[in-house]
């Protein structure tokens, strides 16, 4: 696979090194580096555990984030409190980010939801699963800031595959055309379950900005800190009312598409190995390690803290219980309606006619 | 005979399409390399080449759009659209084009376009992955809808589907996927005379005291109910095509037993069930011993799957709906 | 702490997959695992997947051999728990298709059926309502003893069992017994009104030697060609009818009485109605095109519909359409009568006992089996010579059947 970071910003190398930039630069104090370290490695581990909690069979599937924490806990990160973000169903660093608990992210592969948060309480839209239509979304959230005169800004997650549908590109358009205040976050991680990056776009991802009419930009997106850089600029400019700027993470996806894919079957283990060595955490953690803004005991200490959250996601996944038959009603409507009320009536008369039923 | 599912039977169809005719071409997400999510385009693109297995960009809109273009170049597309839930970016141009083209030009060009959707639930999925749209197609004049119960009708429809020259979308029944049965490979689908129609429905149990219409996935479900159910006889017709429904053999089954109850997992109001009982309605209303009864999901969008038991008609919900138009 | 046994049952690992072999063992029992250790490999149809194991504590015993393929949901491996004890619901069979193993119904409660109180008055299915408006009988006149306040078919036909309806009353007073009017009586009685006081009826009778009718009989029973065919003198007489259809067709017709005017309608076909008397009460099924039949036709066809009213099985269509009645006095041990009509037909035959009489032949007494024929008919289409002809022409016909039969085929 042909490295494309042509002109990927980076401050941070995959060895660990600190390295300038001409436009882009961060400062983070001692404190922050080390959360951003923690934020990636409990996301990991939230992750790693979800996988093997599939395996088990305690989760119907898991769409596994492993290789893109730098780009989602940088971009999250740089996000203001009443910014909003709209991922799809793979920034489990995004909600992690966003205050969203760690079980409600899986209720949804638990199959025990269709959601799992309030949008409004973390500023963090549902997972979307069907590909592109939460980028339109963003850009309409954003056009209502622009309405009422405020300074949030909205953040659009999608993936490389996302940008060839017709979705994303309208989106797009309505953005330059409003001006929206909006960044869009695009993850390149190289594949769309089996089709590699070049099968959506014959350029590479963050040119098409351009024809669109605002700017594009290609970060190193397992650089945490060029990441995070990049996506404050695209904020600033958006809060001012500049506009939209477009994102190109370039990351690559370390797991397969969900569970239920095997990579093996399209691309190369060699790949694999490749971006290994440019592994977002390791590079964090020979810095911190270097430059002593952290220590073993710190290191070990995140790891038990990961520990202990997978325990609670394992206990806590193994006791959620479906929700109610009948709560399949609730909520369709905002409003009372007659064909709910008739269907429900009907399923719990049903229900309660069986020898075993319950209660 | 070979003891295949569904998938594969599918597979085999396709394969001899393509075998058959060379502007057969298959187009989709996923298809070629990884031969399809579901593997149902499993080998194809190795023998048949990237030029007659093409991975589609991301964008289903995309994929019907240009396959109208190559309809009118001479092509005869095989669409795949990866789960039900994803065809709806793809509707304007199903809807707009693919379905009106052959009326708006007056014949002169024809669209033999094939659109596969694996569709259903049963399947355990978030969401979007188990929905039931038939209706919206069903409903749209210019566009045949075919369905498959079983891999011997999975194998012969889905190249009847092909050769038509209508647009036909073939809704492929996800959970039934890995069904076996027997397929006999011999059967050339272009023998009609020597093979079932596949817009003729198929009475695929006998029985005297009501008629159960049923397709796709509910067919297994409608025949395990007729396997149990001790008092009454049930006759299971797989209506094989939604668009359109051969009443004639519906009507002939109706007259026979005086009841019919119609099963599917997509939602109540305004679903297919809902035209059969008005038709039958105005094409039987003397024969009728009882209302046309329908068994059908509710009307909410599909539940969280440790649910979906609930929103799904099984065998219990089929044998009820039997014994209340018995109660007439 | 306590130790448990877990079954760890092979779990769904991609969407909907239903089975997967298992292709190496990374354990062994007594093994002690800890929580996520990768414990088997196995291979679905879509990739090699490894399976960490969801307990700490030991492998108790493993359940399938290398190189085996079993069903997801098949218990693969046990393990001794040594973790906190885990009292809840062991882990899933995991996501996808849910093997029914077989299929089963799940019990229900008996049913309790609420009765609920009918919208309108007459709540009947289309088709009772149908047989309803050909037998005249008006649904308000009906009390209904289906559930629901519906009318059933048995109520229709005045043949439901009596003492389930509401208002059914078989009040006595003393000794008198009093029995409620309905249903298809109620249209009968109806009917006999209509058609005794509009069609001015005039009957003619007279007296015919049926032995060579017998004789026929006889030999047609014995005969090989008519085995199970039931041939009777009733089969003859109605063969009679038809034939005097065939020559005075105006017998064969219905009077109309319109605002426009009336008019008499000759029909082409003869639908021959056929007097039953049945548990119900009298029927009057007919035989549809009866005038096209030959005989062996005619005799399973009046044979069939007969048994049908018999066992209450008569369609509407039966009992509906005739154009000209024949019916069978004679079974009561009476000569003849005077026949009312059938509405909106014009003729009946009624046709008495056969009883061996005296009866002069070539001037010498000999005996006979006699039948008298009774022909009533509507005055307004049928004047007396033609009834007269139309009754001869029956009369000959029986008194001579095969030669009769004969000279009509020939003119045919």
């Amino acid at each position: 696979m042909v490295d494309e970071r042509v002109s990927a910003v980076q401050l941070l190398t995959p060895e660990g090194q600190r390295v300038a930039h001409p436009q882009y630069d961060i400062n983070l104090t001692d404190a922050e580096l080390r959360g951003l370290y923690r934020d990636m490695v409990l996301v990991r581990r939230i992750d790693t555990e979800a996988t093997a909690l599939q395996r088990q069979g305690e989760l119907g599937l898991w769409a596994p984030c492993l290789g893109q924490e730098a780009a989602q806990v940088g971009s999250a990160r740089a996000m203001a409190p009443n910014d909003f973000a709209f991922p799809t169903f793979r920034e489990h660093g995004v909600t992690w980010c966003r205050g969203v608990a760690a079980l409600d992210m899986l209720a949804m592969f638990r199959g025990v939801s269709n959601g799992g948060w309030d949008p409004n309480a973390h500023k963090c839209g549902p997972y979307s699963i069907v590909i592109g239509a939460q980028v339109l979304h963003g850009v309409g959230y954003a056009m209502g800031i622009a309405f009422d005169g405020a300074e949030d800004v909205a953040v659009t997650y999608f993936g490389d595959g996302a940008t060839a549908q017709g979705d994303v590109n309208e989106a797009f358009v309505f953005a330059a055309s409003f001006s929206a205040p909006v960044v869009f976050f695009c993850q390149n991680n190289q594949w769309a379950i089996s089709q590699p990056r070049d099968r959506q776009s014959n350029v590479q991802i963050f040119e098409r900005a351009a024809g669109f009419g605002f700017p594009g930009v290609q970060v190193d997106g397992n650089d945490v800190l060029a990441v995070m850089a990049v996506t404050k600029v695209a904020l600033e400019r958006a809060r001012t009312g500049n506009g939209p700027t477009l994102i190109e993470a370039y990351t690559y996806r370390m797991g397969a598409h969900t569970t239920s894919d095997d990579p093996t079957r399209y691309r190369l283990a060699g790949e694999l190995e490749t971006w290994r060595l440019r592994d977002p955490i390791e590079r964090l953690k020979v810095h911190l390690a270097r430059q002593g803004i952290a220590d073993r005991s710190y290191f070990d200490q995140i790891e038990h803290e990961g520990e202990e959250l997978a325990e609670q996601i394992r206990e806590g996944v193994r006791a959620m219980v479906p929700p109610t038959p009948a709560s399949m009603f609730d909520d369709v409507y905002s409003e009372q309606h007659p064909r709910m009320d008739e269907q429900r009536a009907e399923m719990l008369e049903y229900l309660a006619s069986f020898e075993d039923a319950v209660g | 005979m070979t003891n295949l599912t569904m998938v594969k039977a599918i597979n085999a169809g396709l394969r001899k399409a393509m075998e058959r005719d060379p502007k057969v071409l298959l187009f989709g997400e996923d298809i070629g390399r990884l031969g399809g999510v579901f593997r149902v385009t499993d080998g194809l693109q190795k023998d048949f080449g990237e030029h007659r297995v093409l991975d589609a960009p991301l964008a289903e809109s995309g994929i019907v759009g240009t396959a109208v273009g190559l309809a009118m170049r001479g092509y005869r597309p095989v669409l795949e659209i990866q789960f039900d839930g994803f065809v709806y970016p793809g509707f304007d141009q199903i809807v707009s084009q693919v379905a009106k083209f052959h009326r708006r030009m007056d014949g002169a060009v024809a669209m033999p376009i094939t659109i596969r959707i694996p569709y259903g639930g049963g399947i355990g999925a978030v969401e979007h992955h188990s929905e039931s749209p038939e209706a919206y197609f069903a409903h749209t004049a210019g566009l045949r809808v075919l369905t498959p119960s079983d891999p011997q009708s999975a194998y012969l429809t889905i190249q009847q589907a092909i050769t038509c020259n209508d647009p036909v979308i073939y809704f492929e029944p996800k959970r039934r996927y890995w069904d076996k049965g027997e397929v006999d490979e011999s059967q050339s689908a272009l023998d009609l005379g020597a093979v079932a129609d596949p817009w003729r429905a198929r009475i695929v149990k006998a029985g005297s005291d009501v008629t159960v219409a049923c397709y796709g996935p509910m067919v297994r479900t409608c025949l395990e109910a007729a396997a149990v159910a001790t008092n009454i006889s049930l006759e299971v017709v797989d209506l094989q095509a939604l668009s359109p429904i051969d009443y004639e053999t519906l009507v002939a089954s109706v007259q026979r037993t005086s009841r019919l109850v119609v099963v599917h997992e997509a939602a109540l109001s305004g679903g297919v069930g809902a035209e059969i009982a008005a038709r039958i309605g105005e094409k039987c209303f003397y024969e009728l011993e009882a209302p046309v009864t329908r068994v059908a999901g509710f009307d909410v969008p599909y539940p969280a799957s440790r649910i979906e038991e609930h929103f799904l008609p099984d065998l219990d919900r089929v044998l009820d709906a039997a014994e209340r138009v018995m109660r007439y | 702490m306590a130790e448990q046994q877990q079954v760890f049952h092979l779990p769904d690992v991609g969407e909907g997959l239903t089975e997967a072999e298992i292709v190496k063992w990374r354990v062994r029992p007594g093994d002690s695992v800890s929580v996520n250790q990768i414990i088997v490999e196995i291979e679905t149809a879509k990739a090699v997947v490894e399976l960490p194991c969801p307990y700490a504590g030991s492998i108790e015993a493993l359940h399938v051999p290398e190189g085996e393929i079993v069903p997801v949901g098949s218990p693969i491996v046990t393990i001794l728990v040594t973790a906190k004890a885990d009292d809840r619901e062991p882990v899933l069979v995991g996501y996808g298709v849910k093997t029914d193993h077989e299929a089963h119904r799940r019990p229900r409660k008996p049913a309790s059926r609420q009765e609920r109180t009918p919208t309108s008055a007459t709540r009947t299915k289309p088709l009772v309502r149908k047989l309803a408006k050909e037998l005249g009988v008006r649904l308000d006149s009906v009390t209904p003893t289906g559930a629901d306040g519906v009318i059933t078919r048995a109520d229709v036909l005045g043949t439901a069992p009596t003492g389930q309806a509401a208002g059914q009353v078989a009040a006595s007073t003393g000794r008198d017994v009093r029995q409620p009017v309905r249903g298809v009586q109620r249209a009968m009685a109806d009917a006999m009104v209509r058609s005794a006081f509009t069609a001015p009826h005039v009957t003619e009778w007279v007296e015919v030697d049926v032995s060579r009718t017998l004789d026929l009989v006889t030999k047609l029973r014995a005969n090989g060609a008519y085995e199970g065919i039931r041939v009777t003198p009733l089969t003859i007489a109605a063969a009679a009818v038809i034939h005097a259809v065939k020559q005075y067709p105006r017998i064969n017709s219905t009077w109309i009485e319109s605002p426009q005017g009336a008019e008499i309608v000759t029909h082409s076909e003869v639908h021959l109605g056929i007097a039953a008397d049945t548990p119900r009460g009298l029927l009057v099924p007919s035989v549809k095109a009866a005038g096209s039949m030959q005989l062996p036709q005619l005799a399973r066809s009046i044979h069939t519909l007969i048994e049908a009213a018999r066992a209450g099985r008569s369609t509407p269509a039966d009992l509906t359409g005739g154009t000209i009645t024949i019916t069978n006095v004679g079974v009561f041990g009476v000569d003849g009568g005077t026949p009312i009509i059938n509405p909106g037909e014009s003729a009946i035959l009624a046709i008495g006992r056969i009883l061996d009489r005296p009866w002069v032949v070539d001037g010498a007494i000999v005996v006979r089996p006699i039948m008298q024929l009774s022909l009533s008919f509507d005055h307004r289409v049928i004047d007396g010579a033609l009834g007269s002809r139309a009754l001869v022409s029956m009369a000959n016909f029986l008194t001579d059947p095969a030669v009769e039969m004969v000279l009509a085929h020939a003119t045919e």
